[in-house]
């Protein structure tokens, strides 16, 4: 119990630690939002002045810090400048879109790469696993951005694919059926790109978790017992590779906000990538740090998440923690 | 093959690849950023040992383009006009190492230009780009990681040495740091410094961002390093002669971190390629009309581009030999210094 | 078993004197409880210079700790070290490390104790370095006189460590513990991880330095035989504490404490007539 206690406090400091982080930096930077429209000799300079004063940008930063944090425990997370609107409504509308496209990334991703790993660690050093050693190499060494862009150009050659965007634009007068189709075709590409960039890295260390598993003398003597290979498998060595592989989950859900960042921005997915760069890119303060702040949850959470069930699932780690 | 051989031959396969780029002004006919606008988005020519009549020619030629009827934009090759290739041509001026001024290409034509790549928006041979693109990405990502290992150098010595409050402060810092998207950190970093600078400034300030992002990996990996080494009886022995911390960090200690630098170094720098390659892409990296990797790719984003000039894309797999190296080179690494372990630390960003 | 004569020369005053010792870790388990423990719990002895004092234990009594602290390369949590009559815990950090040189420390493991990416000539010359007493020039010649005076061949000192074997190894060792010539040196179980006839060797080799630079030795081991022989005075240790302490011969003739009896019943004894055991 004190192993989970000691774990959110813990994941509690980072967080904060983040949103400190980030207020600082993004409110020290040089330039904001309102220095382009001081430039505009349309606005008066005290309309500017008195948007300032609305937006509280005047006053010191540590009470904005404070007013900021205030706000976010109420749920609202300030106030976007682009936008013209509340922060929070904006941010969830589209982590709600990029989840849509990482998490079924994430569970095809996890559905492929588990049994190949398995089927890899069992035939380890034999030409399959060697075969797949290479597949993924190869897969490894093309960059992201060279295969987010490959996809697009397929697409565009082959044309069976939208070329970016969400929907079509004559979605709202699609039947039900329709929708789902359209929608589906539109996320094949991103996802695709996901999963192929996931994938390498996943399958090797799940092969790496489970070989190592496979060589220790308890499989050895769990398989002299007679016991099948199924259950071997799953039951035995799954659960004795579970450590290294449940960090690697938890690492998978922490990335859910922010791994797909390029992705969007490239294939125009209207996720949080796109908003994030383009607040970003016109200094549109409360959305950065929001953003920031939301992904960094998720990846705090994600370990934590990680800790959570390390404590379960690994009877080790509650006796070295607690009773003595 | 042992370990020591398939690290020298990664070596030098790494090492040949980053020669070429190194002496881009060589192995490319063209400058990188002359413009001949009369002839936008050439398509790649292709060098030909046999022609339209079935003669075998013993120097390789191109076709001259002319536009396809009808097209006022597509080009396809004019077989009444063939270009024989010249090695070893003098053309456009450069510095060979930086330097070394010289005149001589390793091939280049007389008239009609040798575009083997095709050319951009601007009539700028994609080969040379590419080239010279090479360099600015590849020492950006060299720097960059040059930067981060050092950052991580320092304060996991500090951490791991002086122990006590100050390991405390710096390994809690180091796990905000890498609790934060490490993607989203190096944009907000980048975008919040001035965006239009001169290429060189741009540089520089793309090389510190990436620097200063990912330095909480390394700085927890020395730190390691330096805590088992610290309890070495000769760090104690020389401690009785009357050796300083510094002395004792500088001539038994951080020798032992090498192995560990290596491999980091190995992992890091195609990372760091692709950020820039990332950032360049997006607009906040080098600006035109130095190339880089990113920046060649940036037409693609528009849909014209992407639609009828495909040859646009082929520098997005520049990076690819050059990522096998360094992956190559990482494994070798780890199976040299640690050949006791299964594959148990993989290059990437995860733990 | 040295005889009582060797203990010439010795002035009355012993030139170390160590007086309740206590040295507390504290660790922090992963439940976040603390735990202490007293590796030295209230350490009192005293050696005669040119004597050779040993310190008897088990594993896990504390002895290792023991010659870190009065190596001066651990701070004990609370006593006094007298060092001939300064009292080595009170010092600043500046005039502990111009005291340090004169106690050196012979560590157990060569292996560990030696740099293994420098060779012999630079380990030896290391000490001069550090210390700047002798000028670079002789510097070389002094690192090949100690290579001799420890029986070593000149021939070794281009050699890595991991290309000498272990009694070599320690011999080194034991030639850079004397560079700076020290007072007192400690030599924490030096000889316990050679084989039996390298420890004759090694031993004899001690025996005959410490004769003739007339150095005094604080000697810590586990093996109660190998202290029989080599030392003056025995003190036994167990869980911190000193639980006997008197001369060589007393101790092994009437061992008062039971760890002491135990240490003693773990000595291999020999039959000292052969034909009992085959005939």
């Amino acid at each position: 119990m004190r192993y989970l206690l000691r774990r959110t406090v813990h994941a509690l400091f980072l967080v904060l630690g983040v949103s400190i982080l980030a207020f600082l930096f993004t409110a020290l930077a040089p330039g904001n939002y309102f220095d382009e429209m001081r430039l505009n000799p349309q606005i008066s300079p005290e309309a500017v002045a008195a948007l300032r004063a609305q937006y509280e940008l005047d006053r010191p930063l540590p009470l904005r810090y404070l007013s900021w944090m205030n706000s976010v425990l109420h749920g609202q997370m300030g106030y976007s400048f682009a936008y013209n609107s509340p922060v929070a409504p904006i941010l969830f509308a589209r982590a709600r879109n990029t989840l849509l496209l990482t998490i079924t990334a994430t569970l095809i991703a996890w559905a492929i790469a588990l049994p190949l790993g398995i089927w890899s660690a069992e035939r380890f050093g034999r030409l399959p696993d060697r075969l797949l050693t290479w597949a993924t190499a190869a897969l490894l060494i093309v960059p992201d951005l060279a295969l987010t862009l490959g996809l697009l150009v397929l697409a565009v050659r082959t044309g069976w694919f939208p070329t970016g965007g969400m929907t079509s634009l004559d979605f709202g007068s699609l039947p039900p059926g329709g929708k789902l189709r359209d929608l589906a075709l539109h996320m094949t590409l991103p996802v695709v790109a996901l999963v192929l960039s996931a994938l390498p890295l996943l399958i090797r260390h799940v092969r790496a978790a489970v070989a190592e598993v496979l060589d220790a003398p308890f499989m050895l003597a769990a398989k002299g017992h007679g016991i099948p290979r199924r259950t071997l498998l799953y039951h035995y060595a799954l659960r004795a590779a579970a450590n290294p592989l449940i960090s690697l989950f938890g690492f998978s859900i922490g990335a859910l906000l922010s791994g797909s960042l390029l992705i969007e921005v490239v294939m125009s997915w209207p996720g949080l990538g796109p908003l994030l760069l383009e607040s970003i890119l016109s200094r549109d303060l409360y959305v950065v740090i929001g953003g920031v702040l939301l992904s960094t949850l998720f990846l705090v959470s994600g370990n934590f998440l990680a800790d959570i069930l390390l404590y379960w699932a690994d009877p080790r780690i509650r006796t070295e923690s607690g009773v003595r | 093959m042992s370990a020591p051989r398939t690290f020298v031959k990664w070596l030098v396969t790494l090492g040949s690849l980053h020669a070429i780029v190194v002496c881009a002004g060589f192995f490319t006919p063209y400058d990188p950023i002359e413009q001949d606008r009369k002839n936008p988005y050439f398509p790649p020519m292709r060098l030909h040992l046999v022609d339209e009549q079935g003669r075998l020619h013993l120097r390789p030629f191109v076709y001259a383009l002319k536009l396809r009827a009808g097209t006022f934009d597509q080009y396809e090759p004019d077989t009444s006009q063939s270009v024989p290739v010249k090695f070893f041509k003098s053309g456009a001026r450069y510095r060979l190492l930086g330097f070394v001024p010289s005149r001589i290409h390793l091939f280049g034509s007389e008239g009609t230009r040798i575009c083997l790549l095709g050319t951009d928006a601007y009539g700028r041979d994609q080969f040379s780009r590419l080239l010279y693109g090479g360099q600015i990405s590849l020492l950006a990502g060299i720097l960059g990681a040059g930067c981060t290992l050092s950052i991580g150098l320092c304060v996991g010595a500090a951490a791991g040495y002086f122990g006590g409050w100050r390991d405390n402060a710096l390994m809690r810092a180091a796990e905000v740091f890498l609790a934060l998207p490490w993607l989203y950190l190096l944009f907000a970093l980048r975008a919040f410094l001035p965006l239009s600078v001169s290429p060189l400034k741009a540089f520089f300030l793309i090389v510190a961002v990436i620097g200063a992002v990912g330095w909480a990996r390394p700085a927890r990996l020395v730190r390691g390093v330096v805590l088992s080494a610290k309890e070495r009886d000769f760090v104690r022995a020389a401690r009785g002669f009357g050796a300083s911390d510094f002395y004792l960090l500088r001539r038994h200690i951080l020798p032992e971190t090498s192995s560990v630098l290596l491999t980091q170094a190995a992992i890091l720098i195609p990372q760091f390629v692709l950020a820039e390659m990332t950032l360049s892409f997006l607009g906040l990296g080098v600006p035109e009309p130095t190339p880089s990797w990113g920046n060649l790719l940036s037409s693609l984003q528009q849909y014209s581009v992407l639609v009828s000039y495909w040859w646009m894309y082929i520098p997005a797999m520049a990076m690819v030999p050059f990522f096998l190296g360094y992956l190559g080179l990482a494994s070798s690494l780890q199976e040299r210094l640690e050949p006791y372990k299964i594959e148990r630390r993989i290059p990437g960003g995860l733990a | 078993m040295k005889s009582e004569e060797s203990i010439a020369d010795q002035d009355a005053r012993p030139i170390l004197k160590v007086a309740s010792l206590a040295k507390r870790y504290t660790k922090r388990s992963l439940g976040g409880r603390r735990e202490e423990l007293f590796a030295l719990n209230g350490i009192d002895f005293s050696i005669l210079p040119g004597t050779t004092l040993a310190v008897v234990g088990e594993s896990g009594s504390g002895k290792s700790t023991l010659a870190l602290c009065v190596a001066c390369l651990e701070r004990p949590t609370s006593g006094s070290i007298w060092f001939e009559n300064r009292d080595v815990v009170t010092l600043a950090e500046n005039e502990r490390r111009e005291i340090r040189p004169q106690i050196q420390l012979v560590f157990q493991d060569p292996a560990n104790s030696l740099n293994p990416r420098w060779n012999a000539l630079q380990i030896l010359i290391e000490p001069f370095v550090l210390q700047k007493t002798i000028k670079n020039g002789e510097r070389k010649e002094r690192a090949f006189s100690l290579l001799e005076r420890v029986g070593l061949s000149s021939q070794i000192a281009g050699r890595l460590p991991s290309e000498l074997s272990g009694g070599q190894r320690q011999r080194l060792a034991i030639a850079r513990a004397l560079t700076l010539e020290p007072k007192l040196l400690i030599l924490d179980e030096a000889l316990s991880a050679l084989d039996c006839s390298v420890q004759a060797q090694i031993a004899n080799l001690l025996m005959e330095l410490q004769s003739s630079l007339g150095m005094t030795y604080l000697f810590i081991t586990h093996d109660l035989a190998m202290a029989a022989q080599l030392a003056d005075e025995i003190a036994v240790m167990s869980r911190g504490r000193i639980v006997e302490h008197g001369s060589a011969e007393e101790v092994l003739r009437e061992p008062k404490h039971e760890s002491t009896r135990h240490l003693l019943a773990a000595v291999p004894r020999i039959p000292r007539t052969p034909s009992s055991v085959i005939g």
